[in-house]
């Protein structure tokens, strides 16, 4: 198993109840998993928690046969090797695409860095934008630069959270199908947190429904989904 | 267990780390004063507190509650008017009325007291176009009463600002309402107006409150006796450390109960806006006289409150400009700045490093920690002045020890350094640049944090590579803002600089005080100056910001 996680159990403070109850999962190498679920159940907490972005309360993570967490050690965001796509980019506005997409990589000479950066602009398809301000760009390219910035350094798991929401309708639906080519290309392992029932449909492998911090349900999207739109057509 | 030791590790960070030194910096100071309190007094505190104390707290509660009372009454009518109506000049009279607080209002007194004493422009007009000789008794302003006046002109922007920026966060709806309920303009006003502002206008007080009391400059000047005159003739005239530290308590005590009075007049109300983007109220447009009556009183309040003392600076500076410039004076300018910058640069950096510390890590211990960086503004300089000294006396004594054991010149003497000026202003000015900064970051968001983090970096690059650049137009705002504040202050500053150091604010005192007003005058109108600039321009960034 590539990635592993179990009985993660995660609490906010000042929080009643914990939004995650013993989450538990395994992933193979490159595959893209959709978590979905509704606001509050949970989803991007798992993705905080995979990048170390907050600590879970116990439970344990394992990527590449690597302990991220559990026990007594916590890995910190930086050396983990998890690569995120936030949900408003978080391009660095004071840098071109270019250096964003530099940015990330470190034990490199300036050639290899270079030719890095090129070819991650190849595979999103924006070489000439690469002198560009992020504030210059469209929201779609926004989130390739995004993207790129995520894969330059080669992450051994790449996260998306809510990755579509701030994208028009039909452009959504573009990008949905450019980003999972992309993903297969590059054989990295993914998982995406969506709410989204047709944005898990076309991009995932597989499907895990969650509700209120447990896992309801997980498989093939097409398995999953007919359970899943019951559940939340029967809480809207 | 494991999770106790899991807790300390990922918490004890360079962040964690170095706002706790910074915390401790600050909180030993107020620690000292609060325990001796409680110490064995000696003789002259029985003397003090028999026959002097009665006097300080009244004349200290005479001046905090008539101020407080006039500040408001001219803050909050100007805020009414300016927000509710339309009349001529209104646009020149929005920021205008902001300028007074260029001036500190020790250096309004002397400008004041210049103009009417008995060679001054008033009387001797009189005198000599009129022949008309006055009472003297109606031309001093050397009481309490004048101070009032002083304190009331000068500090009532703080009042018009913030609830003028509160009222232009208000929905229409509220006002519009009212109207169509039946109330007149004098009704909503009594109504409505003012109940909805009443956190702003607590708010607003307070600061005007704490300014009073942080005063030595004008309680001095006209000879009246305050706390912190009072600390202060205790601990230079009588050489009575230890009762000028009591003396420093009770003003603390004063200062905890104007703040726990503010937090229950204000009631369960914060002083946010209310942020849902609603229609902003429309000025009714006024016609005639009313109109011009309007325009009248705000020209009224900037005439006495700017207009005239400037006019009067400005006369006497270029009266007095040949024997006041020279290299010296030069050197003068040269000594503000350099301090100014010193310190604005050391409180932006703690700044940075405690904002950064609570934005990252959200605890109990960190708020605690934003609630003591804020701690220092309300602390009188009085206070802060006297258990600086007394801590640096102390650190000078440990320090001749150390010299001594390892058979050494002395390198340093703390007590005679700008350290101890240095330090008495970070304590007091870096709430207003932790304000700035954490505003900053709060416009900034941990995202930019994050995302860096994910791509391979700790925390501290994070903060060279993507934070501080990010962070530029909070790190300028936060520089100036205290930059503006050292420039004008004067009791620490008096009492603490190194011999053979001045800046403007304690030079032109120190001719105010000598009888020499007219030489006073152009270090005054520097630093009047300066501070307007800024004013001016931080108004027309704020207006052009959407709200």
């Amino acid at each position: 198993m590539f990635v592993q996680i179990k009985n993660l159990q995660y609490q906010y403070k000042n929080a009643a109840e914990p939004v995650l109850k013993d989450f538990s999962l395994t992933i193979e190498q490159g595959e893209i998993i959709t978590i979905l679920g509704e606001s509050g159940s949970g989803k991007s907490t798992i993705l905080r928690l995979l990048s170390g972005l907050e600590t879970p309360k116990s439970g344990s993570i394992t990527i590449n046969n690597d302990v991220i967490f559990g026990g007594n050690h916590v890995m910190p965001p930086e050396k983990r090797g998890v690569g995120m796509v936030f949900q408003d980019y978080a391009l660095f506005p004071h840098m071109t695409v270019e250096k964003n997409i530099k940015y990330g990589l470190k034990k490199m000479s300036r050639r290899e860095k270079q030719q890095r950066m090129e070819e991650m602009l190849e595979l999103i398809n924006m070489t000439s934008y690469k002198n560009r301000y992020p504030y210059e760009l469209s929201g779609g390219q926004q989130q390739r630069v995004a993207l790129a910035r995520a894969l330059a350094p080669a992450p051994s798991l790449l996260i998306f959270d809510e990755p579509f929401s701030n994208l028009d309708a039909n452009l959504q639906i573009k990008i949905r199908d450019e980003l999972r080519g992309i993903l297969k290309k590059t054989g990295i392992t993914s998982i995406f947190v969506t709410h989204d029932q047709a944005d898990a449909k076309a991009i995932a492998d597989r499907v895990v429904f969650i509700e209120k911090g447990v896992i309801k349900q997980v498989g093939k999207p097409e398995e999953v989904l007919g359970c899943a739109s019951l559940v939340m057509w029967a809480n809207s | 267990m494991r999770l106790v030791v899991r807790t300390i590790k990922s918490k004890l960070n360079i962040w964690a780390i170095l706002s706790l030194i910074f915390i401790a910096i600050i909180l030993i100071p107020n620690g000292l004063i609060a325990v001796n309190v409680f110490t064995e007094s000696n003789e002259n505190w029985q003397h003090i507190k028999e026959y002097l104390l009665k006097e300080y707290i009244t004349n200290t509660v005479i001046l905090l509650s008539f101020t407080a009372l006039f500040s408001m009454m001219i803050g909050v009518s100007l805020a009414w008017f300016v927000t509710m109506f339309e009349f001529p000049f209104k646009r020149f009279f929005k920021w205008a009325l902001i300028l007074p607080l260029a001036i500190p209002p020790y250096i309004g007194a002397y400008a004041y007291h210049g103009l009417i004493n008995y060679t001054g422009i008033i009387q001797s007009t009189l005198r000599n176009n009129f022949d008309v000789t006055v009472n003297q008794d109606y031309f001093s302003i050397m009481n309490n009463q004048g101070a009032i006046f002083i304190f009331s002109i000068f500090l009532f922007p703080y009042v018009y600002t913030i609830t003028k920026a509160f009222l232009q966060n208000q929905s229409s709806s509220i006002i519009e309402n009212a109207r169509l309920l039946g109330s007149s303009s004098f009704e909503t006003f009594f109504r409505v107006i003012l109940p909805i502002s009443r956190a702003a206008i607590v708010g607003s007080v307070t600061l005007v409150v704490l300014e009073v009391l942080n005063d030595y400059g004008v309680a001095n000047y006209f000879g009246i006796q305050t706390f912190s005159t009072a600390i202060f003739r205790t601990w230079y005239g009588m050489k009575d450390l230890d009762s000028a530290l009591k003396l420093a308590g009770a003003l603390m005590f004063l200062v905890i109960f104007i703040l726990l009075l503010e937090k229950f007049s204000r009631g369960r109300r914060r002083y946010s806006f209310s942020t849902t983007k609603v229609k902003p109220i429309q000025p009714k447009k006024l016609r005639g006289v009313k109109a011009w009556l309007l325009a009248g009183y705000c020209f009224l309040i900037f005439g006495v409150a700017f207009l005239i003392p400037f006019t009067q600076l400005l006369y006497w500076a270029f009266l007095t400009f040949e024997s006041v410039y020279s290299s010296e004076f030069i050197q003068l300018i040269y000594q503000s700045v350099f301090i100014a910058s010193i310190a604005s640069i050391l409180i932006v950096i703690i700044a940075l490093i405690i904002g950064n510390y609570t934005r990252l890590h959200k605890s109990l211990l960190t708020s605690f920690i934003s609630r003591v960086t804020t701690l220092g503004y309300s602390i009188p300089g009085a206070a802060i002045a006297i258990s600086i000294i007394t801590i640096f006396v102390a650190l000078d004594g440990y320090l001749a020890d150390l010299y001594q054991t390892l058979q050494m010149e002395p390198v340093i003497i703390l007590r005679t350094s700008l350290v101890m000026l240095v330090s008495a202003y970070i304590i007091r000015f870096l709430a207003i640049g932790y304000n700035a900064i954490d505003a900053g970051y709060e416009k900034m968001g941990n995202t930019y944090t994050e995302a860096s983090r994910t791509l391979g970096f700790s925390t501290v690059k994070t903060f060279f590579k993507v934070d501080l650049p990010m962070m530029k137009p909070a790190i300028f705002g936060g520089f100036i803002l205290v930059f503006i504040d050292v420039l004008k202050e004067l009791p620490l500053t008096l009492f603490l600089q190194p011999f053979n150091f001045a800046t403007l604010a304690t030079q032109a005192y120190k001719y105010a005080n000598d009888e020499r007003v007219h030489e006073a005058a152009l270090a005054s109108i520097l630093i009047i100056i300066v501070s307007g600039i800024f004013i001016f321009v931080s108004h027309k960034l704020l207006e052009k910001e959407p709200a």
